[in-house]
């Protein structure tokens, strides 16, 4: 099998998604990766193959859970480096094609945790790779190599960062239908790597599932402030759409083509706060309406529904500083802007204060980093939303290009390129 | 839908096999361990009584100076001394160990006597603590004296002492007071090194050998860094990236040790 340059064939196990959902057996149907995963289709057998040009985990469908983990790498060399790759290419083969877990001798600590039983389940589960800033600015043999714009996190105006829970070399964003799953290839890759990776901080969180609607539409999922988020994602299924915004081309050294941008933000919400706010504020504050996710304009549209901001010149209906008008003002300029969300929701316990600690796992992809998901946040400093989220952590990393099946290995490009 | 078979994907495909009994070829290795043990243990109890006195002659600089290197007899053979789980709480628990943390009664040992000594920069109230620490001991040496040492306690010992660093050590949270980490690392190092190299000749992979001696290896050039006098700098001067290579290298051996007992045919 050859899989197209952008789309990348998901291989279900049972019953295809179609007869469940009617909705996605249309043809043309506007795929969005923050759509929220529908009751009853979650498939423990779905494989989704993780070879292709691209990394699976950007453009294809955000299962429930997912999580983030960052890491130190350990690679003095080329020869290191190339040596973790292709380990963490054989682990990241098996857990997302799974399959039963080797047998050794009972006088050995047993080869896998066992969390998943004696045979893993694919779980349409996918493990995407992205390198830090860091791995970078520590090893003269990768001068020159750094993607153009990949930088290291820098504080916005109302970010808090902590320390513990930003930056690294490497980032690994695991997704699957099931927690379980999630935690299970990151003890996997812990314990295979000891001596490459050392694990920096991790986040776990989760996306609502949903159930299917009658009418076969597709609902982005909620946040943990209750709005619906990604509404206005670019079209994933839409493949020039995607070589344009999400994977990054020109500018880059030739090595990196086929990759992208992550962005990961761990942005605390204040949900106290935030729950004791009028609704209409809420509202006015996000510019969509909370029970449909249609913007203010259109208050009994859809969330699909686009914002008319030329009729609204002064921000009548639509304040100017509203969070969904400062982030895609969608002027021609704004294009140039625009990037695919797919984040997850996190629930930590308590803080100290005794409020919730909870809020956004914000993972997002594009070409530029800085034309996209810096920009745009910089147009969203001082939004009145700020009131009510604290980003606390997070840092950008730059997904490698994907892999081919037999012999290829994530990262090759790279090491060929030292 | 294509399902790659296991050996295709799976690197790490072992077939079951059968690790052959060293139990008698054991003898000897656990003998000469017990040894190093007992010496370890009787260094242990003479410092102590040089660490005690000082505590109670009022001398905080003394005490100061003694308290790493008298540790280093201890957590050298930690796998053994752990074995009597009353004497190690008595002996090296920490404040977190205790409700009331370093506030609490109950807090005993060499890290209350640490705590007295290098955040209240004096030996008062220790007096009772340090004529406990000398008797636990010597309690310890009389125990060790009379134990038969279980082979796989001392094989396992190995991957014990890698875990425990990994766990709660290479953050520096051990000796939080006097910041002496290092000193403890080397001795938890050393004590480990030391069964490895009781069971080589037992040990027929020599794959694993080279490893094992390439993350020993690792650990020697990143603590030498920090050497000083006899011993080495406070944990505070451990540089971030030198943390983290003695913690991939830590990581890397308690995996790698952790199939010791298995190649020794222990269960």
């Amino acid at each position: 099998m050859t899989d197209r340059p952008t789309r990348r064939h998901v291989l279900t196990g049972a019953a295809a998604l179609a007869g469940i959902v009617p909705g996605l057996a249309m043809a043309q149907q506007a795929q969005n990766v923050a759509a929220a995963p529908v009751e009853g289709t979650e498939d423990r057998g779905q494989i989704i193959s993780p070879y292709g040009a691209h990394q699976a985990g950007i453009t294809t469908p955000r299962p429930a859970h997912g999580m983030v983990a960052s890491f130190h790498v350990i690679a003095a060399d080329p020869a290191a480096l190339e040596d973790l790759f292709r380990r963490l290419t054989d682990r990241i083969v098996f857990l997302t094609h799974g399959g039963p877990v080797p047998e050794l001798d009972p006088k050995l600590p047993p080869a896998d945790s066992g969390i998943l039983g004696p045979v893993l389940r694919p779980d349409a589960s996918t493990i995407t790779v992205g390198l830090g800033n860091s791995l970078f600015e520590g090893r003269d043999w990768l001068a020159g190599l750094k993607p153009a714009t990949l930088s290291r996190m820098t504080k916005f105006r109302n970010d808090a960062l902590v320390a513990d829970i930003c930056h690294g070399d490497l980032a690994i964003q695991f997704c699957a239908n099931s927690q379980d799953t999630v935690v299970h290839a990151l003890r996997d890759i812990v314990k295979s790597l000891p001596d490459r990776l050392v694990l920096r901080w991790a986040q776990v969180g989760n996306v609502p599932v949903i159930p299917p609607r009658p009418d076969g539409q597709v609902e982005s999922a909620r946040n943990l402030l209750g709005f619906r988020d990604g509404s206005a994602n670019p079209d994933s299924g839409d493949v020039p759409l995607m070589d344009r915004i999400v994977w990054a081309d020109a500018g880059e050294p030739t090595w990196a083509s086929g990759g992208s941008y992550m962005a990961v933000r761990i942005i605390r919400n204040l949900v106290e706060r935030w729950d004791r706010t009028p609704l209409s504020e809420q509202e006015a504050i996000f510019g969509r309406t909370k029970a449909s996710g249609a913007p203010l304009d259109r208050r009994a549209g859809t969330e699909t529904d686009v914002p008319d901001y030329t009729a609204d010149p002064e921000g009548a209906v639509l304040a100017m500083d509203s969070h969904i008008r400062l982030a895609n003002p969608r002027t021609p300029d704004s294009d140039r802007n625009l990037m695919l969300r797919r984040p997850f929701n996190y629930v930590n316990g308590v803080q100290k204060n005794g409020q919730l600690d909870q809020g956004l796992l914000f993972i997002a992809f594009q070409s530029d980093l800085e034309r996209a998901f810096i920009a745009v946040q910089h147009r969203l400093d001082g939004e009145p939303l700020e009131e009510y989220i604290k980003p606390v952590g997070g840092g950008y990393f730059y997904a490698l290009p994907g892999f081919s099946e037999g012999g290829d290995y994530l990262g090759r490009t790279l090491i060929e390129a030292i | 839908m294509r399902i790659l078979t296991l050996a295709a994907i799976c690197g790490m495909l072992a077939t079951p096999a059968a690790f052959a009994d060293t139990t008698l070829d054991l003898v000897g290795p656990i003998s000469d361990y017990k040894l190093y043990v007992s010496d370890k243990t009787d260094d242990l109890v003479g410092a102590t009584e040089e660490f005690v006195a000082a505590v109670k002659g009022g001398d905080v600089e003394k005490a100061k100076e003694l308290f790493a290197p008298t540790r280093q007899h201890y957590e050298a053979i930690e796998p053994i001394a752990e074995l009597f789980s009353d004497l190690d709480v008595s002996i090296d628990s920490r404040a977190d160990d205790y409700e009331q943390a370093e506030a609490d009664p109950a807090f005993p040992g060499f890290h209350r006597i640490e705590y007295g000594l290098w955040e209240q920069n004096s030996t008062e109230g220790l007096e009772p603590v340090a004529d406990k620490l000398l008797a636990d001991v010597k309690e310890l040496q009389g125990r060790i004296e009379g134990l038969t040492f279980p082979p796989e306690v001392v094989v396992g010992g190995a991957a014990a002492l890698m875990d425990e660093v990994a766990a709660t050590k290479i953050s520096g949270e051990e000796d939080r007071y006097s910041h002496t980490d290092l000193w403890d690392f080397r001795a938890n190092f050393d004590g480990a090194r030391k069964i490895v190299e009781l069971v080589r000749p037992l040990v027929t992979d020599e794959a694993f050998l080279t490893k094992v001696d390439g993350n020993f290896a690792t650990i020697d050039t990143t603590l030498d860094k920090y050497k000083e006098g006899d011993g080495y700098v406070t944990y505070d001067k451990l540089t971030e990236d030198d943390r983290v290579a003695l913690s991939a290298a830590v990581n890397a051996l308690a995996e790698d040790l952790s199939t010791l007992r298995a190649q020794l045919g222990l269960g």
